[in-house]
């Protein structure tokens, strides 16, 4: 067999075998030895296992030789292997799946997320204790040495050294160098504004759940449970909630009020410019604060908001045609009804035409006006401009009107004058917008509007009674009690409105609530502006007097001088024809202007 | 023949193969450098976002307020104060004038005027800055 070859297919294997003497098969020599029978059969299968194995293993490296091949010229099946943003193996995009940011109408950030180092010690693992509270204490300024040694002191492995540093604080605790100290990343709310728009805002807890204010409302939004958190742009102004807060604030510590409260609102699409409620608080640090802080009285606070309520008594009669703007009522004599006496703050002891009721703000000539119209349609009119629902704002905090637990004849006449029902500044800005807009009820929103999409609007007053409502008001400013608040070419109309305080179910003669709503430019109104004191003390500029109309009046007037050029109201000439013109209202006064001697 | 044949296909089978390893080794870098790029964005959209949360506390209104009332004479704004743009005087620049007298702002010499290299095609350039302080 050793001289077996692989040969072609014609030609069989064949064992070579020398010619003996003794062959009985006379063939010549060379003639090759035909096997038959069971070794012929022997070898054949061998050949042919040969054969298959070869052929296996041939099939195996062409095809290991063409994928090969095909790997080096197309690459990997043609799959595009781009990392996508998905794939970046644990390196996600920074924000992803972090809270998202608030802004303002303008853009401006009011609340953002950063991640921030939290610094922890292994005290096992610390070599010198006394030298890294040394070092330690020169970094954190607000941690002295002692602190930091008695934190290490604890048997504990992990001791919080200082939760939330700054990335200076981070960077110079690390080039220290010092072992056994570790950082660890945590999330943390920012309020870049501070106590600017706290209420609005609201805040979260530590683990960053909103718990107030938009903060709340939008939780789900904001940090994106089961979807991409998605920002929120607030319909506030930083600039004008500045202003708002700052005069606010300075007319709180001048009159010695223990509060204030104030919004600013677009008439024609309900948005909230400015919204301000003091004393507030920093949602950085939220825990600092006690809990009156975070009372906002705008939304959540309802009083009884006192004369300004006439302006709806005024419109509602107006509407109701039980009274002319040439006809009025005779508020000679204080009203005396079931016990109350209803009299006039400033009684001109004679009939009084609407305006002059309007203007002098006279409760004897409004609680007859309301008797007029009725208690069924008083009750039906103020619950079309929304004064006896809770509103309907993106915020949780809202206070439910407090409305008499009856209402007749008597509770309509103490309500035509604010007094009897409690809402919300929010409340009244709104009614007073739709007073004033052409009539139409639009419902307040903190976030800012898309003016493409429509605004739905209800019809409450007609244009005409609207129209008069705004010569009324501008009529408070130039003639009437609100003087103060004229901010000379802003054409400012407004309604004092000066109510006792509630305690204990009585009136509280020494603790007044004033406020001012007010809109302007009167001859097309834009914005509706309303301020209010919480127990102003009267002082000598004001000649001891604590009435809206010193107190509350004042603060419109420097507001609107500030942000009337921030919302590119351009000023105007009160005394010019046209203006004079637009805002006529004949007064049809019979006072005596003679002496009759 | 076959000897030629052998040869021929266990020298293909070498570079192919040599080929392919280069390729896949070029991926791997290039997929490191991906992720540390990666990293680097991530690390500078941090950078970002903490400024921009430094800017806007710099620019708080009342710090904005507080350094007006120091550096500027400023007070509340009177009505007449307030004026548009169509109010401002228009000076009318005649037709006829001299381009030549018509003064033109000086080049800054600190400035560098020349023109920037060209880059290749496809290739990104990042934001930096010039020893005077410009953005290039």
């Amino acid at each position: 067999m050793s001289e077996m070859t692989w040969l072609p297919k014609s030609t069989r294997p064949r064992l070579k075998l020398p010619v003996s003497a003794g062959n009985r098969n006379k063939q010549p020599s060379g003639i090759s030895l035909r096997l038959e029978g069971s070794a012929k059969e022997t070898l054949e299968q061998g050949r042919t296992r040969l054969v298959m194995a070869g052929a296996i293993f041939a099939f195996c490296f062409v095809i290991l030789a063409g994928r090969l091949i095909g790997l080096a010229l197309s690459g990997d099946d043609g799959q595009d292997r781009a990392l996508t943003h998905n794939d970046t193996r644990g390196i996600a995009a920074y924000g992803e799946g972090m809270r998202a940011e608030i802004r303002d109408r303008n853009g401006v950030l009011l609340a953002t997320t950063l991640k921030t180092a939290s610094l922890f010690a292994e005290p096992k693992n610390v070599i010198d204790r006394q030298e890294l509270a040394s070092k330690l204490s020169v970094v954190l300024d607000d941690m002295s040495e002692a602190v930091i040694l008695s934190k290490l002191a604890s048997a504990k492995n992990f001791v919080w050294l200082k939760r939330n540093l700054t990335p200076n604080q981070q960077f110079e605790i690390n080039s220290l160098g010092i072992p056994g100290l570790h950082f660890k990343e945590e999330e943390k709310r920012f309020y870049p504004m501070g106590t600017l728009a706290s209420h609005l805002l609201g805040y979260t807890d530590v683990d960053n759940r909103g718990i107030a204010g938009v903060e709340k409302y939008f939780d789900g939004q904001l940090s994106g449970s089961g979807t991409e958190p998605k920002r929120i742009d607030l319909s506030i102004d930083v600039r004008i909630q500045h202003a708002l807060r700052d005069e606010l604030s300075r007319y709180m510590s001048i009159f010695r009020a223990i509060g204030a409260a104030g919004m600013v609102m677009d008439v024609k699409t309900g948005e909230v410019l400015a919204m301000a409620s003091l004393p507030d608080f920093d949602p950085n640090r939220p825990n600092d604060f006690s809990g009156d802080s975070k009372f906002n009285k705008v939304s959540l606070g309802v009083y009884e908001m006192g004369s300004t309520f006439k302006t709806f008594t005024v419109a509602m009669a107006l509407e109701a045609g039980k009274v002319g703007i040439y006809g009025g009522y005779d508020a000679t004599k204080p009203i005396r009804k079931a016990g109350f006496r209803i009299r006039d703050d400033h009684p001109k002891k004679r009939w009084l035409s609407v305006p002059e009721i309007y203007m002098y703000s006279s409760n004897i000539g409004a609680s007859k006006m309301a008797d007029d119209v009725g208690a069924k349609n008083h009750k039906a009119f103020l619950a079309k401009i929304g004064m006896l629902d809770k509103p309907s704002i993106e915020l949780p905090e809202i206070g439910a009107p407090i409305l008499p637990p009856r209402w007749n004849s008597l509770e309509t006449m103490t309500i035509s004058f604010g007094h009897g029902l409690s809402v919300s500044p929010l409340q009244l800005s709104t009614g007073i917008a739709a007073m004033i807009n052409g009539g139409n009820y639009v419902n307040p929103t903190v976030i800012r509007r898309d003016l493409n999409k429509g605004l739905l609007v209800r019809e409450v007053i007609s244009a005409k009674t609207s129209d008069t409502i705004r010569r009324l008001m501008r009529l408070v400013v130039e003639k009437g009690t609100g003087s103060q608040a004229a901010a000379k070419g802003y054409l400012v109309g407004g309604k004092t409105g000066t109510a006792e305080k509630v305690e204990g179910g009585r009136y509280k003669r020494n603790a007044l609530l004033t406020s001012f709503v007010s809109a302007f430019p009167m001859n097309n109104p834009r914005y509706v502006v309303l301020a209010m004191l919480d127990e102003p003390k009267g002082n000598a500029s004001t000649h001891g007097f604590r009435s809206a109309g010193w107190t509350a009046a004042p603060i419109i007037g420097r507001l609107i001088s500030r942000i009337g050029p921030i919302l590119g109201i351009a000023p105007i000439d009160e005394e010019s024809d046209a203006v004079k013109k637009a805002m006529f209202i004949p007064i049809n006064s019979r006072e005596k202007k003679l002496a009759s001697f | 023949m076959k000897l030629n044949f052998t040869c021929l296909s266990v020298l293909l089978v070498a570079i192919v193969s040599y080929g392919l390893y280069q390729l896949s080794y070029e991926v791997q870098k290039l997929e490191r450098d991906l992720q540390i790029l990666h990293a680097s964005i991530s690390g500078n959209e941090e950078s970002i976002r903490i400024l921009k949360a430094e800017w806007a506390y710099q620019n708080r209104p009342d710090v904005l307020q507080t350094l007006a009332n120091k550096h500027l004479p400023l007070l509340l704004i009177a009505p007449y104060q307030v004026a548009g743009l169509s109010e401002l005087p228009e000076i009318a620049v005649s037709a006829l004038t001299d381009p030549k007298d018509v003064p033109r702002p000086r080049l800054n010499p600190k400035r560098d005027y020349s023109k920037p290299v060209e880059l290749p095609k496809g290739a990104v350039r990042l934001a930096t800055f010039s020893r005077t302080g410009e953005p290039q």
